[in-house]
This record gives structure tokens, C-alpha cells and sequence, in this order.
């Protein structure tokens, strides 16, 4: 049985485009055959993420109009066999696509893939209409900022509207330091305003940043805490029931001594 | 040509105004064919219509009925007499029976409000849920929030200054009873967490009102409950 996810935030620049990459990356190390499909046609950026922009030679918007077969479109990854990019335009825009057309291609990936990732664009715009037509199911990221937030509570309302039952959330960018001390929110905080099931929370991390650049997914990693933490979302993703990760565990000796004394 | 008939919307229906210094018969053709235009915007509605501008017989009132009926879909239910004060008494009963109608009855909404979701309800709201930051509710008898109120509320929504607006945690952007709008006191949406604990007490219960043309939020008590 397939499903097809879309990851979604509302607010630009919260994490959409590493956490597709990474919990595709995730899922492909875990055994499953997973596609990636970037629907942020005219700003397309997974495939750089994901280091495969040099292998691009059709996309979304040609497999749609016809101009070639999906097989031609699809980029295998390489490193994982079983992970493929469906990358998007970059000479075209959002209108160049209908919720229907996607609809459509969605069925058709379904027959041969285990998971389908679609990385939504920012906006609630057409973008936004297009990515979520054929979805299953909603990853919802955010950061804990009140106007991601702000942003993230709108786009779960309009999944709700659009009958997307199941959505998960995602709290990217925690940084713990900062939380302990109370100055930023905490992931209690954050799922009180938007009321729905937490699936993983990610630590602010340099390694991120990092990878981004390099086009290396983190996920998997044993030496990045972003990197567990995202192999964890996958878990969850297939339904394991696995505990959060203790995110503060790479605070040193001297800020858990000194937060001692802040909470007196 | 200068309008001979000209078609003017109220609250209840329509109000034909009618030139006084044309023939009744080419008066009839112009309100035929002004209708006939109008068809796909009336489509099946049904209206009370009133006359202006021009007195008028009870059988030409007639045949100005049954020649709208046959031009458009339209149907008409009355004739509202042009009588000012009678259409007064009409409209304060029937505007007082509809805000009795919105306090004494109820709509609950199960779920939460989100950022750019509206509820709208002539009748009295109860949300079991929250009502969330960017959010609006609007009716015109009574809104009580089972969850807390972050968003906008707008109570009394017809006018009236008793409507009341009752939070478990009242937190709202803004609130709005009859004509009077308050709104939250300049703070942050999220002012860290050790500033937060000191707001404790505003975790009770509240209910908002107005009271010498200014809201006010009191917290619930049996006293205030047998006032409202």
C-alpha cells in the first residue's frame, strides 16, 4: 500500500525542502521505494539539497504536458537505489500546472512506489493547491516562532478543509539552550496552539547547513542529532511507536550545571 | 432614455421606484424588461416588494405583480405597504424577534478555529475547542469558547450591547459586542515562558461584556451569570 505525503509549512524557509530530502533519504534507508516530487515549480531547490542537480534533463512540468515518459523524468538517487527525484521546473510557474494533473500523476506513481513525497512551496497560492491534490496524508513544519506558527495553524485549517485526515507535525529548529531558558517555546507550547499529533521534533543544527550545502542528506547519521531525529520521523512516518529523542542530551556538563541554578 | 422603473434592494425584498409622469401600459413594458435583465441575478428568489414613487391602484399594483412573475422566476410573497410608520412597527418586530431568536438559540461548532477560518451564525455560538489567533466568529446573540479565545469574537453582531462574550481562557485579539470593540492590551503573542507563569490567574473563566460603552472582562461568577 502506498501513501503519498505532503510536506507543507505555510511560512517559507522553516525546513520543507531538508525534511523532504531527509525523511526521503530516511525511508529509502529503511527499505522502502520512495519518490520525491518538488512542486515548487519556477523555485525548484530539492534536487540541489539532494545533489542531483547535474542529472536533470526532464521534469514535472514535461512529464505532465507529455513531452516525455515518466521513467525519462525520474532521477535515481546515488546512494540509495530505491530513492527517486521527480525534479521540478525551473523555466515555468505554478500555473503551468492543475490540481487534477497532479492528481493524476500522484495514481500513477503510486503502482510502482511505497511512499510519495511531495515538497510543497511556501504560499497558499496555486503551488500550494497543486501539491496537496493527491495527498494522503500532511507533514506540517514549523518552527517554534510565532509567525511559523501563525502560518502553520492556517495551512492545517485549509488541510482540514481540503479532507487531508491525517496530519502530523513537525518542530524544526528547536534549540533546546534557548527553551530551558524560557526564551524560546517549548514543543508543549507549540502543540497547544495547533492541536494536532507531533510526529518529531528537530534540533537547530550546524551539520544541517552543512549537508544542505553538499547536497548530503543528514538522515541516518549517527553523529548528528538532527540526523537521529529525522530517522526517527521515518519510523513514526511507517507507523512504529518510537519515544522523542532527549535533544538536550548534547548540551555540555556546564549548561546543564548553570540551568540548575536558573530554575531556583 | 431616462429610467422609468428603477429596482432598489431593502432588507426584506425589493423596492420598485416608478416614474409618476409615464403611461401605466408602457410603465408595465419598462418593469417587464427591466426584470427580464435582472432574471439571471434573481433566479428563483423569492421577496417582499414595496412600491415607491408613484400611487398606484390595487389592480395596477396587481398587474405590476403578475407581470414580474411572468418576466423572471422571481417570486413575490407581499406587497409591503409604503406606509413609513407601519413598515417601522414591521421591521422593529421583526428585528427584535430575530435577536431574541439569536440569544435564546444556540449552534455548537466542535473543533478547533484556525488562523483565517471563519464562523458566522445569526443564532448564538459555542466552540468546544479553540478559538486560535487569526481566527473570527461573528453572531448576533451570545459566543461561549469551551477552549481558549486567541482570536477575534463578535457578539451582539445585529447591534445589541447585551450580547456577551464567555471564554475557559480569555486571550482574544480583539472582541466586539453590539457597536463597542475592545481590544487586547499591547503584549507579546508569546512573551517567554517565565513571564508567562506570572499571568496565571488569567487562566479562569472569563466572561466579557459592555458596560457604559467600554468591554469589560470579569471573571464568571454566580452574581454576573444572574445579570446577563
Amino acid at each position: 500500500m502506498s501513501e503519498v505525503i505532503v510536506i507543507t509549512s505555510g511560512k517559507g524557509g522553516v525546513g520543507k525542502t531538508t525534511t523532504t530530502a531527509n525523511v526521503g533519504t530516511g525511508l529509502a534507508q529503511l527499505g522502502k521505494k520512495v519518490v520525491l516530487i518538488d512542486t515548487d515549480i519556477g523555485l525548484r531547490n530539492l534536487d540541489v539539497v539532494m545533489g542531483l542537480e547535474n542529472r536533470i534533463v526532464y521534469n514535472l512540468v514535461d512529464v505532465i504536458e507529455g513531452s516525455c515518459r515518466m521513467k525519462q523524468a525520474l532521477i535515481k538517487d546515488k546512494r540509495y537505489p530505491n530513492l527517486y527525484l521527480l525534479p521540478s521546473a525551473q523555466t515555468r510557474d505554478k500555473s503551468a500546472v492543475t490540481p487534477e494533473q497532479m492528481m493524476k500523476l500522484t495514481d500513477e506513481l503510486r503502482e510502482e512506489f511505497d511512499y510519495i513525497l511531495l515538497d510543497c512551496p511556501a504560499g497558499i497560492e496555486q503551488g500550494f493547491k497543486n501539491a496537496i491534490a493527491g495527498a494522503d496524508r500532511a507533514l506540517v513544519i514549523t518552527t517554534p516562532e510565532v509567525s511559523a506558527i501563525r502560518d502553520a495553524d492556517r495551512i492545517i485549517g485549509l488541510l482540514e478543509a481540503n479532507e487531508i485526515k491525517q496530519i502530523h507535525l513537525v518542530v524544526n529548529r528547536l534549540r533546546m539552550d534557548m527553551v530551558s531558558r524560557g526564551d524560546m517555546m517549548s514543543i508543549d507550547d507549540v502543540t497547544e496552539i495547533l492541536a494536532i499529533k507531533l510526529i518529531g521534533a528537530v534540533p537547530d543544527d550546524e551539520q544541517i547547513v552543512i549537508s544542505t550545502n553538499q547536497g548530503e542528506p543528514l538522515a541516518g547519521k549517527s553523529d548528528s542529532l538532527a540526523g537521529q531525529a529525522y530517522l526517527n520521523i521515518c519510523h513514526r512516518v511507517m507507523g512504529e511507536d518510537i519515544p522523542l529523542l532527549d535533544l538536550a542530551a548534547k548540551n555540555s556538563f556546564w549548561a546543564k550545571f548553570i540551568n540548575l541554578f536558573k530554575k531556583n | 432614455m431616462s429610467q422609468t422603473v428603477v429596482l432598489k434592494s431593502n432588507k426584506y425584498g425589493i423596492n420598485l421606484i416608478l416614474d409618476p409622469d409615464v403611461g401605466f401600459e408602457q410603465l408595465l413594458l419598462d418593469v417587464a424588461r427591466k426584470f427580464e435583465q435582472a432574471e439571471s441575478f434573481f433566479k428563483g428568489a423569492r421577496m417582499a416588494l414595496s412600491f415607491e414613487g408613484r400611487e398606484l391602484t390595487q389592480e395596477e399594483e396587481l398587474r405590476i405583480v403578475d407581470m414580474i412573475t411572468r418576466s423572471s422566476s422571481l417570486s413575490i410573497v407581499c406587497i409591503i405597504d409604503n406606509d413609513k410608520l407601519r413598515e417601522q412597527r414591521v421591521r422593529e418586530v421583526m428585528e427584535r424577534q430575530e435577536e431574541e431568536d439569536a440569544v435564546r438559540c444556540g449552534h455548537f461548532y466542535k473543533g478547533t478555529l484556525r488562523s483565517g477560518q471563519i464562523l458566522e451564525c445569526e443564532a448564538s455560538i459555542i466552540i468546544l475547542g479553540d478559538v486560535n489567533p487569526g481566527a473570527k466568529i461573528i453572531s448576533r446573540g451570545n459566543i461561549v469558547v469551551l477552549g481558549s479565545l486567541k482570536g477575534n469574537a463578535y457578539a451582539g453582531a445585529g447591534g445589541s450591547p447585551m450580547a456577551f462574550v464567555a471564554a475557559l481562557l480569555m486571550d482574544p485579539v480583539q472582541i466586539k459586542i453590539g457597536d463597542v470593540i475592545g481590544r487586547s492590551a499591547d503584549k507579546a503573542f508569546w512573551p517567554g515562558r517565565k513571564k508567562r507563569k506570572r499571568q496565571e490567574p488569567d487562566m479562569d473563566p472569563q466572561v466579557a461584556i459592555v458596560k457604559d460603552g467600554n468591554i469589560y472582562i470579569e471573571p464568571i461568577t454566580k452574581g454576573l451569570l444572574n445579570n446577563l
